[in-house]
């Protein structure tokens, strides 16, 4: 067992020389640390991360996280020890992700945060985070005027353990809830599904048959709720609002079944991030802690200035 | 004569049991006791019934198969993926377009043929079937991603949308096949040497195999049916969306194991029934339905289940030591 060790520690020492030689000559390796591919929305972040990185001319691999804290540090041990120089991180929790990333900035290696937050000042070399609270205050506020003050709604949460769920919920009602005749006649989660939200609004909808609007925490929620109300034949007397900016709610906005979304920008956010490196390696420390990214109302009047998941 | 009348116990439970739940809801939501909420829940479980039936089969011989959500999620893509685009050869510019069936087709196969491989795996190598189902689980989840892309299959066409959200003689569609497969599956389990065997070898292995049953044969047959169903509940999933979603039939497994286990279905195999499951499928549709009926906080509807599920494992306990 001894000699094993012994044999395994000489491995590691090797490995990390063979490492540090390769350094000068090869190109520079970035890894994309993500939360779930489980999700569109995260596959298509890790994707334009992975292609901007290819772009500057440099070897990137993604590591699917799972949603899975535990997992995320056995990502980020691996990526260290087999001598990664950068990380395009979307950490799985702002609270647990903060010691991987304490980790690879002991190893020199610096951290940039994509779309989520960690909650430290300084593990991570720079935040490029998508604004959710505000995002869903701007949602929250046409919400308002579009029922022109008064209705009864229900909102469709995403999974109650995600901080994002909360964010949005939290900006949309500092707004909505300031306004007496806005009733929100039902709460209720559907964990970010399509299918969920569907049998949830069914059974909303026997609940409570009068509803004016629904609010989704994503856009995947909002399709599914369209789908029960469209199969109600509600369709045209219930108002749908999502969140995300996905394929599928950009075209059926263009088309009247969903009111608003609100994009967020994955390929902003994505790109920033491996340009960030990009300038890191060429010897630029100066970043700015937390670079926001605005999130941006979409609606009937202004759709023909999106696609999915960004600007035309 | 002790198994009939544990058996039929166990049914009269699932029913009371129900019945109480029902009154309960009606009391306190008048939106309950519905014409429209009844086929609201009926269409809700007739996915989570498919597979349950299916679970409730490979339970019967004591195995398990966690690998039903991802080969659903795997076949309902490749129906939707070659609805939509067909597939193209690389190379020698070939392309091959799908007709409706054709697609659902290749679904049902898919899912066959990944039933049958958890079998053969199960059999062939002695693997546990926990062990061996938790392997396809992952796999057939990373297929998925594969053939998906990670990205959802939408926009299927009308004809395509009617499995999930027509209505045939007055019935929905998702209802008739849930029921079809309800009855021939019955059928299969009480009537026909198959049947019995499933039921011996969940009873007794080694006296089955003495008696002369084939057991990998039987037990192969069951998986793959049980992965043919998956992939029905795949393709009525992704129907009624009208999209066929990377991460679709997450957790349906425990969805599908708590149906069985609630109908009064061992673990230990050889004993429980088609019936009961259905009735396991139906109390916890309506509970999910009932809960959400009376904006219950979502936090509670999740402890609430899994109280529903431990209690039901506790008097099947009991059962089993009356017997």
């Amino acid at each position: 067992m001894k000699l094993f060790k012994v044999l395994l520690l000489l491995l590691v020492i090797f490995a990390g020389c063979n490492g540090d030689s390769k350094k000068s000559d090869e190109p520079k390796k970035i890894a994309i640390v993500v939360s779930t591919l489980n999700n569109p929305w995260f596959v298509f972040l890790a994707e334009t991360a992975a292609k901007k990185a290819k772009e500057l001319g440099y070897e990137s691999k993604i590591f699917d996280s799972q949603n899975n804290t535990a997992l995320e540090t056995d990502h980020f041990e691996n990526a260290i020890s087999s001598g990664y120089d950068a990380v395009l991180f979307n950490p799985t929790d702002a609270t647990g992700s903060v010691a991987n990333a304490t980790k690879a900035k002991n190893a020199d290696i610096p951290v940039f945060c994509m779309d989520r937050e960690i909650n430290s000042p300084d593990a991570a070399t720079s935040q490029i985070l998508s604004d959710n609270y505000s995002g869903c205050i701007e949602m929250g506020k046409y919400f308002v005027k579009t029922l022109n003050k008064k209705g009864k709604y229900v909102e469709l949460l995403g999974i109650v353990s995600d901080n994002n769920t909360w964010n949005r919920s939290k900006g949309f009602h500092s707004i909505v809830d300031n306004y007496k005749e806005l009733k929100m006649v039902a709460q209720q989660s559907a964990d970010f599904d399509r299918n969920k939200a569907m049998e949830v609004m069914e059974s909303l909808l026997q609940a409570n048959p009068d509803i004016n609007a629904v609010f989704c925490g994503n856009d995947a929620m909002a399709m599914g709720a369209y789908q029960a109300l469209s199969a109600a034949n509600k369709a045209d007397k219930v108002k749908v609002f999502g969140f995300d900016g996905a394929e599928d709610a950009i075209t059926s906005i263009q088309q009247g079944k969903v009111t608003a979304t609100a994009m967020q920008f994955p390929k902003v956010i994505a790109e920033t991030a491996a340009t960030f490196a990009d300038e890191y390696f060429k010897g630029k420390r100066d970043f700015p802690k937390k670079k926001p990214v605005a999130v941006e109302l979409v609606t009937k009047e202004n759709i023909e200035n999106y696609i999915g998941y960004g600007k035309k | 004569m002790s198994r009939p009348y544990s058996l039929q116990l166990a049914k009269f439970q699932s029913l009371i049991a129900l019945f109480i739940l029902c009154l309960a809801l009606s009391i306190l939501s008048d939106k309950f006791l519905t014409v429209d909420n009844g086929w609201n829940v009926l269409r809700q479980i007739s996915v989570n019934i498919c597979i349950s039936v299916g679970m409730t089969l490979i339970v019967l011989t004591s195995g398990i198969d966690l690998s039903v959500g991802s080969v659903l999620a795997l076949s309902g893509a490749i129906t939707a993926g070659l609805l939509k685009s067909g597939i193209e050869l690389p190379g020698n510019d070939l392309f091959i377009g799908f007709t409706m069936l054709g697609a659902i087709l290749a679904g049902l196969l898919t899912g066959s043929v990944l039933g049958c491989f958890n079998g053969w795996i199960i059999t062939r190598f002695k693997v546990p079937p926990f062990v061996a189902t938790l392997g396809m689980l992952t796999i057939a989840r990373g297929l998925t991603m594969l053939w998906t892309k990670g990205y959802p299959i939408s926009g299927l066409g009308n004809n395509f949308a009617f499995i999930g959200s027509g209505w045939f003689l007055g019935i929905p569609v998702l209802v008739w096949i849930a029921s079809v497969v309800v009855v021939l599956s019955v059928f299969m389990s009480n009537k026909t040497a198959f049947g019995r065997y499933i039921f011996a070898i969940g009873g007794n292995e080694n006296a089955s195999r003495l008696s002369g049953i084939n057991i990998n044969k039987v037990k192969v047959l069951v998986y793959t049916i049980a992965g043919l169903l998956a992939a029905v509940g795949g393709i009525m999933v992704t129907s009624r969306l009208d999209s066929a979603q990377p991460n679709a039939g997450m957790s349906y497994e425990l969805d599908s194991i708590a149906a069985v286990v609630i109908g009064g279905t061992s673990l230990s195999g050889g004993r429980g029934s088609i019936m009961g499951t259905v009735l396991g499928a139906i109390i916890i549709g309506v509970l999910n339905n009932g809960l959400v009926l009376l904006d219950v906080s979502p936090f509670w509807q999740q402890v609430v289940k899994g109280f529903v599920i431990l209690f039901a494992v506790i008097i099947d306990k009991a059962n089993s030591k009356a017997e």
